[in-house]
């Protein structure tokens, strides 16, 4: 996992490799030009990424008078903090947040255990059948989750939990553990065999190994999948509205949609809303960012 | 990777501690949200409603905590996004065990669900001290004509209509039009004074907003029958009737503001309200996208006469209430139904709501403002009242519409092959 330290700040230019001494100008100048127009381009470039942001947080301060007055686009005319409350009180924000953390804490927690068994048995002994298991896991990722919406809405009222926090946390669960064996078990076939050679040499068996050995190696694996998957499941829309119906157990994500009028959209309230169903998941990104940049190379090099 | 040899005892151990492992987790997570179900026949009727939007959701939750106050059988409000509930509904309906009541629109739309049987059917209500008392119209909309029976209670409705801002009218010196030509005359008036003479808001999601402008001149050129049959799939979009209302829009298209089909209806609002346009077709929601102090400044015109021998029919599509038939207690539905057709109800709600909805019951108040009281006398004058395109016709047609008149705006020569990938396009929906 140390291969993830960023690239070389300069393009182009040869790493480790200094310009001789004597110096020549007209090199330098074009390294020069060339590392100016870099910052330059990708400056402005991170600026009309940064611009949608800054339109939504600055939104989310102006009085719904001055946006319908003057339009979303014009130079703001007010400042109130008074949007939030609306969307944190009246917008059913406040308790919907309660919801999606009742469902994304359990939901990453379980499926994760249950993904890091499967991937330890899978990767670590030869079970008959593996391979093909694997293949079943990935091939269920593949799948379009659109097509699965209605058998799982009917599947989930035959079962006597449509409406429930617990169908959202089983349909997660169901669709997150097959991607998170497949990434696991790239990881967790890494692990030197030796290390659990010596394991059951010392007398441990299979649940020991797994526990003791194979689980505290695979942490920073564990790590990037849990951080992502948070934001994965967090921002989910699709099954909460397909499992859910009633407004007091929706996430967040759906009560974000639901400040949406029918006709007329309050956009400095949903702007405010944004920023507030935005909040977590920017909180687990700052916390485990180094993870999330490693996430994206896992089971990269073998 | 070398394969690890291991005995069936400790293999054994491993998967009953994964088991074990998998049923405690479980466990947490079953006991967290064990809340009963609001489906049972004992408790409180369930009304599912798509008003989400801040003002018209505490509207509602104070007329039902106003409904509870009162005693005897209680409801229990739940409200979901207007977008969700549009693609939940077929799911709630036939829902093994759904909610009761439901916000929802009379007409066509409704019709679906009734000809499947899964609507309750109201008529008793309707003998009832107040729906008896409904306008003709009104019962006729939330009769189903396959069943006969009665299966809506319909308890507010808004009007369309050329919305402009009166001051504006006064500096430019120009008065309202009431036919056609007049109309034509204003709009290149108002070319001459560097104002784009008509709004729309055709673009970004609300593409919905031109049939509008279908609707109307289809009702003033062939009559508000023709449009209905024709919505029902008993004429062709190719007909010639059908290109004599594109014949008359071409009149009026060098009028459009060209950004109209860029703009979302809210933006060609505040357009709108700059001054940059000069009038708008458009609902009576539309006010709700305005700053308060702009409202008393706002007025309308009816949708100009073209054919005087046609009768003049409007638009005004009703909101209101229908109900499962496989709710388990019909007796409390038909209540709160009842309830919300009683004069003081609707009173309560347009209080509360952004108040330029008009009551459906006869001796209701509305909030009084002038332009209420205009809108109001429009729709009780009407010969005939239309919903609105999908409203008369279903939420599967409206995309054909929103493509086809889209597609004229922006290229109006093309009207012949629009008309026909229109018809296309529809026989593919009715013939469904």
């Amino acid at each position: 996992m140390a291969a993830t330290q960023a690239p070389t700040r300069t393009v182009g230019a040869p790493t480790g490799t200094r310009p001789p001494a004597d110096g020549n100008a007209r090199a330098v100048r074009a390294r020069r030009a060339r590392t100016a127009g870099f910052h330059l381009t990708a400056g402005l470039l991170s600026l009309l990424w940064l611009l949608p942001i800054a339109l939504v947080l600055v939104t989310s301060t102006r009085s719904f008078d001055d946006i319908a007055a003057h339009g979303m686009g014009s130079w703001p005319r007010s400042f109130t903090l008074a949007n939030f409350g609306q969307a944190w009180n009246e917008g059913g924000q406040g308790h919907a947040m309660v919801n999606s953390l009742i469902v994304t804490v359990p939901t990453v927690l379980l499926s994760l255990l249950l993904a890091s068994m499967a991937a330890f048995g899978l990767s670590r002994y030869d079970l008959p059948l593996r391979r093909t298991l694997l293949l079943v896991m990935l091939s269920g990722n593949l799948l379009p989750p659109q097509i699965l919406l209605i058998p799982v809405s009917k599947l989930s009222e035959v079962i006597g939990i449509y409406d429930q926090l617990d169908a959202l946390i089983g349909v997660q669960v169901g669709f997150g553990v097959g991607f998170y064996v497949f990434v696991l078990h790239g990881f967790m076939r890494a692990i030197p065999a030796e290390i659990q050679e010596a394991a059951v040499i010392d007398g441990a068996g299979p649940w020991q190994i797994y526990s003791r050995i194979i689980l505290p190696l695979a942490r920073p694996a564990l790590a990037a999948l849990s951080a992502l998957s948070f934001t994965w499941i967090f921002n989910d829309l699709l099954w909460a509205i397909t499992v859910l119906r009633t407004d007091s157990k929706m996430p967040i994500t759906a009560s974000l949609i639901g400040l949406q009028g029918q006709y007329v959209s309050l956009w400095n309230v949903i702007a405010a809303g944004s920023v507030i169903a935005a909040a977590p998941t920017v909180a687990v990104f700052l916390r485990f960012q180094r993870h999330f940049v490693a996430g994206l190379n896992l089971g990269a090099v073998k | 990777m070398t394969p690890f040899t291991t005995d069936r005892r400790n293999f054994l151990a491993g998967v009953g501690a994964v088991g074990a492992g998998a049923l405690l987790s479980g466990c947490v997570t079953q006991t967290s949200s064990n809340s009963p179900t609001s489906q049972s026949s004992s408790g409180p009727v369930t009304l599912q409603s798509n008003l989400s939007s801040p003002q018209a959701k505490t509207a509602l939750e104070t007329l039902i905590a106003a409904y509870n106050k009162k005693g005897g059988s209680r409801a229990q409000l739940n409200t979901v996004a207007s977008e969700t509930f549009r693609t939940q509904l077929p799911t709630y309906l036939t829902s093994a065990n759904p909610p009761d009541a439901y916000t929802w629109y009379p007409g066509s739309v409704a019709e679906a669900y009734a000809k499947q049987g899964l609507l309750l059917d109201l008529s008793d209500l309707w003998q009832g001290p107040d729906l008896s008392r409904y306008s003709a119209a009104m019962r006729d909309l939330c009769t189903s004509p396959s069943t006969g029976k009665k299966d809506f209670v319909p308890t507010d409705y808004y009007w369309w209509g050329f919305f402009y801002r009166k001051s504006n009218f006064a500096k430019w010196g120009v008065q309202e039009p009431t036919t056609w030509n007049e109309f034509l005359a204003l709009c290149q008036t108002l070319k001459t004074k560097n104002v784009a003479p008509i709004g729309i808001g055709a673009g970004s999601g609300t593409a919905w907003v031109a049939s509008a402008w279908f609707d109307y001149l289809n009702i003033r050129v062939n009559g508000a029958t023709y449009h209905r049959e024709l919505l029902a799939g008993k004429h062709s979009f190719n007909d010639p009737q059908v290109h004599k209302v594109f014949d008359y829009w071409g009149q009026a298209l060098p009028f459009f503001d060209p950004n109209g089909t860029a703009l979302a209806f809210q933006d060609a609002t505040t357009s709108l309200l700059e001054g940059r346009t000069a009038m708008m077709l458009i609902g009576t929601f539309f006010a709700d996208a305005a700053p308060k102090d702009a409202l008393g400044d706002l007025d309308f015109f009816r949708f100009p006469v073209i054919d005087p021998k046609v009768p003049m029919a409007e638009e005004a599509p009703a909101d209101g209430f229908f109900a499962s038939s496989r709710t388990a207690h019909a007796a409390g539905v038909k209540d709160l139904l009842a309830y919300f057709a009683t004069a003081e109800a609707q009173e309560l709600y347009i209080k509360n709501s952004s108040g330029t909805v008009l009551p459906t019951h006869p001796d209701a108040k509305d909030n009084g403002t002038p332009l209420v009281v205009k809108g109001r006398k429009l729709i009780a004058s009407a010969a005939q009242v239309t919903q609105f395109f999908n409203r008369d016709s279903s939420d599967a047609l409206q995309p054909t519409a929103d493509t086809a008149l889209v597609h004229f705006l922006s290229k109006p020569k093309e009207v012949n092959s629009i008309l026909t990938t229109w018809q296309r396009d529809a026989q593919q929906i009715w013939s469904k």
